[in-house]
C-alpha cells in the first residue's frame, strides 16, 4: 500500500473526484495541494491509500474529471511525480 | 397573510433552508480557500448545492455557476455572447433583466412575438428574426407578468438550425417546469435561487455549456499565480467569497424539489391559476389568460391597479401591481398605460387561499372599458 497524491485545478474537481472514487471504494481524503506541487498556485488533491494509482485514475478519466498531476509517496517519504 | 406573489420570491420556504443557514453560518469558514475543517465543510456545502442542482437540471456540477441572482446570471450570460452593437432577437416578455444590459451594450435588439399566448405567432416571428442573423439569442420560459408559457423547446431547435446560440431565462420556471441544460443545448440558463427553487434571497444558479466571460475578476482560491482568471468553470465566473450560508439553504430547497417533484408543483400552481382566471372572470375583471400558462396571472380592475392591490393588502392578501420590471411585456400586451394586478402562485398554494383571495378581489370594482 502506498499514498499517492492526485492535484485538481478547482476544489469543485477534487471534490467530483473525491465522491467518484468514494463511491467506488477507493478510500481518499480532500487536502490543500502543497505549495511545491502547484506551481500555478493553490489547489486541492485528494490523497489515496491504496495498492495502485492506476483503477483511480480510470475513474476519473472515464467521468471527465480532470486532474493534474500524480505523486506517490516513496518509502523513505518523499514524494515523486508519476506523471510528465 | 396570503402570499400570493411568488413570482416575486418564494415566502415559506421548506423549515429544512432555515436550519442549513443557520447551520453553515455557525460551522463554514471560506470554501476553496483552507484545508481545515470549518473551510472544507464550508466547500462541502457549496459542492452539495452544485450537485443537487446538476441532478435537477441534467448537467454537470463544474457546469453550475452560483450567482447572487438571476440578473447576475444574465447579465454574464449576454456580456459572454452579445458584442457590443451586436443583433439580438428576444421574446416580446422580456424582463429588464434581459433588455437593460442589452441596452447597455448598444446591441440591435429584434422582438420577436408579442402576440400573448400564441405559440404560432412566437415561433414564426422567432424564427424569420434569426433567419436575418444573430449573434445571440436571449428569452424567457415564463413570463413574469402574464404567466405565458414560451415554446422554448421549439425556440431552442430552431437556434440550432440557423446557428445561433442562446440564453435561457428561467426566473419563472425553475422548481415548477423541467428544464435540463443539455436537451434544450443552451449556451446559458439562469435561474434565481430564491423563487422556485425555494432557497435565500442572494442566491442564484447560471449553468453553462461554455466557459463564459467574466463580469467580475478576482481571487478564486485556484491558480492563484497568474493574472488571467482561470479558463475553466465554475472558477472562472465565481470570484470572491461565495455566499455559503445561502448555498447551503438553496441546496436544501432544490433537495425538496427533487423528493416532491417540480412537475408536481408545476401541476398544483396551474390548477390554482386556473381556479383564479375563472374566478376572476366571474368577478367581471379583465384576465389576461391562455392555453400556453404557467402559475402567474395578471388582471384589471375597474380602478387604478396599486390601489386594487393595497385594497386587498389591507384584506391580508399579497399581490404585486404595477409593471413587474418588465415594460416590453406590458406593451406587447398593450397594458403599459395601466399595469396590472398579478397573482402568482407558489409550491405550497391550495384551494382555500385562493378562495380567500377571489373573496378579496369581489370587494373590488369590475373592470370598465
Amino acid at each position: 500500500m502506498h499514498f499517492y497524491y492526485i492535484t485538481f485545478r478547482s476544489v469543485t474537481y477534487a471534490q467530483r473526484g473525491e465522491k467518484l472514487l468514494q463511491g467506488s471504494g477507493i478510500r481518499c481524503t480532500l487536502l490543500r495541494t502543497p505549495r511545491w506541487m502547484e506551481q500555478r498556485g493553490c489547489g486541492y488533491c485528494l490523497r489515496l491509500w491504496t495498492g495502485e494509482v492506476g483503477p483511480a485514475l480510470q475513474l476519473l478519466q472515464k467521468y471527465q474529471v480532470p486532474y493534474r498531476k500524480v505523486y506517490i509517496q516513496t518509502r523513505d517519504g518523499q514524494l515523486e511525480e508519476m506523471t510528465p | 397573510m396570503i402570499y400570493l406573489d411568488s413570482g416575486a420570491t418564494s415566502f415559506h420556504k421548506p423549515p429544512a433552508v432555515a436550519r442549513a443557514v443557520a447551520e453553515a453560518l455557525h460551522t463554514c469558514a471560506n470554501p476553496g480557500r483552507g484545508g481545515y475543517g470549518a473551510a472544507v465543510a464550508a466547500a462541502r456545502r457549496v459542492f452539495e448545492c452544485r450537485e443537487a442542482a446538476a441532478d435537477l437540471f441534467d448537467c454537470q456540477p463544474e457546469q453550475v455557476v452560483l450567482t447572487t441572482s438571476c440578473t447576475h446570471g444574465l447579465n454574464i450570460a449576454i456580456r459572454s455572447l452579445v458584442r457590443p452593437g451586436g443583433r439580438v432577437v428576444v421574446s416580446g416578455f422580456e424582463h429588464n433583466a434581459v433588455t437593460r444590459p442589452l441596452h447597455a451594450l448598444g446591441a440591435d435588439i429584434q422582438v420577436a412575438g408579442r402576440r400573448l399566448f400564441d405559440w404560432e405567432d412566437t415561433l414564426t416571428r422567432f424564427e424569420d428574426a434569426l433567419r436575418r442573423g444573430a449573434d445571440a439569442a436571449v428569452f424567457t420560459h415564463v413570463s413574469n407578468v402574464f404567466g405565458y408559457l414560451l415554446p422554448v423547446e421549439e425556440m431552442a431547435a430552431l437556434c440550432r438550425r440557423y446557428g445561433v446560440r442562446f440564453v435561457l431565462d428561467a426566473a419563472q420556471s425553475a422548481g415548477s417546469i423541467p428544464v435540463s441544460l443539455q436537451a434544450l443545448g443552451a449556451a446559458f440558463i439562469a435561474m434565481p435561487g430564491h423563487k422556485g427553487l425555494l432557497g435565500p434571497q442572494g442566491t442564484g444558479l447560471l449553468l453553462c455549456s461554455e466557459s463564459g466571460k467574466p463580469l467580475l475578476q478576482g481571487g478564486t482560491g485556484s491558480d492563484s499565480v497568474q493574472q488571467e482568471m482561470p479558463d475553466y468553470l465554475p472558477d472562472r465566473l465565481e470570484p470572491g467569497t461565495l455566499n455559503v450560508p445561502g448555498y447551503a439553504g438553496l441546496a436544501q430547497g432544490l433537495r425538496y424539489l427533487k423528493k416532491v417533484g417540480v412537475e408536481r408543483i408545476g401541476q398544483r400552481e396551474r390548477r390554482q391559476r386556473k381556479r383564479c382566471v375563472s374566478g376572476l372572470k366571474n368577478l367581471g375583471m379583465q384576465v389576461f389568460s391562455g392555453p400556453h400558462q404557467a402559475g402567474t396571472v395578471s388582471f384589471l380592475p375597474g380602478m387604478d391597479c396599486e390601489e386594487a392591490a393595497e385594497r386587498l393588502a389591507r384584506r391580508g392578501i399579497a399581490v404585486r401591481a404595477g409593471l413587474h420590471c418588465a415594460p416590453l411585456a406590458h406593451s406587447s400586451a398593450g397594458t403599459l398605460e395601466t399595469g396590472t394586478v398579478r397573482v402568482s402562485f407558489g409550491y405550497d398554494c391550495n384551494d382555500r387561499e385562493t378562495e380567500e383571495f377571489l373573496r378579496a378581489a369581489s370587494k373590488l370594482p369590475p373592470f370598465t372599458q
